[in-house]
């Protein structure tokens, strides 16, 4: 009791100590004003700090992990993980796809994870993709989206990296709405769960490693470019999920012409 | 009843004109589509050719400059920053920005080695093209590029690319208006900024070849 006040007392005492504000330009400069509102991220002085931490912390934890994991463990097995880490998300993605109110894709999710989990051992090998059900993803995020609610300013989290206050929000319902955090307690369990997050941190590193570096390389200002990659990239999957509902039509009656972007 | 029949000479009298847009749209979708095509068997050609890199390079400019829209691109990432600069700092950005951009190009296209493409929707929009492509590479997963071309001097240029949904002008130009912002809007700092890059580029590139 006394230890999470303390706890709070001290996270309290570091947001003070964090938050900071963006001044807004004038409303005489117009442009200078226009593009303060297009980027919506009144927190930059604060997201920035937040960044500076984050990078710290893939240099010295992440990257000799994602480096040592590339080097020691073949493709094919780091394929087979991410396969496994995916398949254990799909109870969370269904849940999000009804939410959605896109049935179609519910059905193709509980098909993956069914196919996945048996025929695929566990969920290492992704047998479905080959027999029709290819992967895809969402999150709470993306439902709250279909749902009408906006990105809000755009917020930097420590480890998970750039975000927007309804991804943000998303993030901790989507983790809510995981029964693998519903299951029962002790240390086993706990460890467990820690053993998924850290393996799905690695994982997710390794796989955008090359990108990152790239992005850092070339940019002068790489917060600023990985927030507008964010920001777009997150826009288009908005997009997709809001357009993207396939009929919900039974495989003997005549089926609607496929739209296809090829 | 004489409503009807104004309204029907009106149609009558429009059609022509009517029938004349939609032609012209499609032809314009058509041959963006086509020229989208032609580009991407082209550099692909080059790509997968076993020409020495002196010669692969020069064919890759060769098309680069004939297809895109770099000083357009340019100008469009400096933004509003565009009409602060002098005529001096707009030549000097102009000319660093088409060399950093044809390096990036040419430096991404080795890695594209037996690609794959296919041409789906094409989506005419106020100002340009947009023609969605799938692209394969051999041991990747398929990614969404759509190519945004427009009519540049009466010639078809490629303004733009989104790659997975991510404009990499938009992408260029929020790095830019950024840094001009911790810059106090300096334009010249970017400039210098810029060459001080494209050293370095010519730098590491004599040190491999060397």
């Amino acid at each position: 009791m006394l230890l999470s006040r303390r706890l709070l007392w001290l996270a309290g005492c570091l947001l003070v100590i964090l938050v900071g504000c963006a001044p807004r330009p004038p409303a005489t400069d117009k442009e200078a004003l226009q593009d303060y509102l297009e980027t919506n991220d009144p927190l930059e002085p604060t997201n920035r700090k937040l960044y500076a931490v984050n990078e710290g912390f893939q240099d010295v934890v992440l990257r000799p992990l994602a480096v040592g994991y590339r080097h020691a463990v073949p493709e094919k097995v780091r394929d087979s993980v991410h396969n496994a880490l995916a398949n254990l998300t799909s109870p969370v993605m269904l849940g999000n796809e009804i939410l959605q109110a896109k049935p179609r894709k519910a059905g193709n999710r509980l098909m993956r994870f069914i196919i996945n989990s048996t025929l695929g051992v566990g969920g290492l090998f992704d047998v479905a993709t080959s027999l029709g059900y290819p992967e895809e993803t969402t999150d709470f995020g993306l439902t709250l989206a279909t749902w009408g609610v906006g990105e809000g300013p755009f917020l930097f989290l420590p480890v998970i990296g750039p975000s927007d206050f309804r991804d943000g929000i998303g993030l901790g319902i989507n983790a809510a709405m995981d029964p693998f955090t519903w299951l029962g307690q002790g240390s086993t369990v706990v460890y467990l769960e820690l053993a998924r997050y850290g393996m799905t941190a690695v994982d997710l590193y390794e796989r955008n490693m090359d990108s990152l570096d790239s992005l850092k390389k070339s940019a002068l200002d790489p917060y600023a470019t990985l927030r507008s990659v964010y920001r777009q990239h997150r826009r288009s999957q908005v997009e997709d999920a809001k357009q993207d509902d396939p009929p919900t039509i039974p495989i003997w009656f005549p089926q609607p012409p496929q739209k296809t972007t090829q | 009843m004489l409503c009807s029949r104004r309204l029907t000479f009106a149609l009558a009298a429009l059609w022509p004109w009517v029938a004349f847009e939609i032609t012209a749209a499609r032809a314009a979708q058509d041959s963006a589509a086509s020229f989208v095509d032609n580009v991407a068997k082209e550099l692909a050609a080059v790509i997968d050719s076993n020409d020495p890199p002196e010669v692969k390079h020069q064919r890759f400019l060769a098309i680069i400059e004939n297809s895109v829209d770099v000083d357009g691109i340019a100008r469009f990432c400096l933004g509003r920053f565009w009409r602060q600069a002098s005529p001096q700092q707009q030549r000097e950005y102009l000319a660093l920005f088409r060399q950093l951009l044809l390096n990036a190009i040419i430096g991404r296209l080795q890695e594209y080695k037996g690609v794959k493409h296919t041409i789906g929707r094409t989506i005419h929009q106020t100002d340009n093209t947009l023609v969605q492509t799938v692209i394969v590479r051999p041991g990747q997963e398929p990614a969404h590029v759509d190519w945004v071309v427009a009519d540049v001097d009466g010639k078809p240029k490629i303004e733009d690319l989104l790659v997975e949904g991510t404009s990499l002008r938009i992408t260029q130009r929020s790095d830019y208006s950024s840094f001009l912002l911790h810059n106090n809007s300096n334009v010249q700092a970017l400039i210098d900024k810029l060459r001080q890059m494209l050293a370095n580029q010519q730098q590491q590139q004599a040190q491999k070849s060397g």
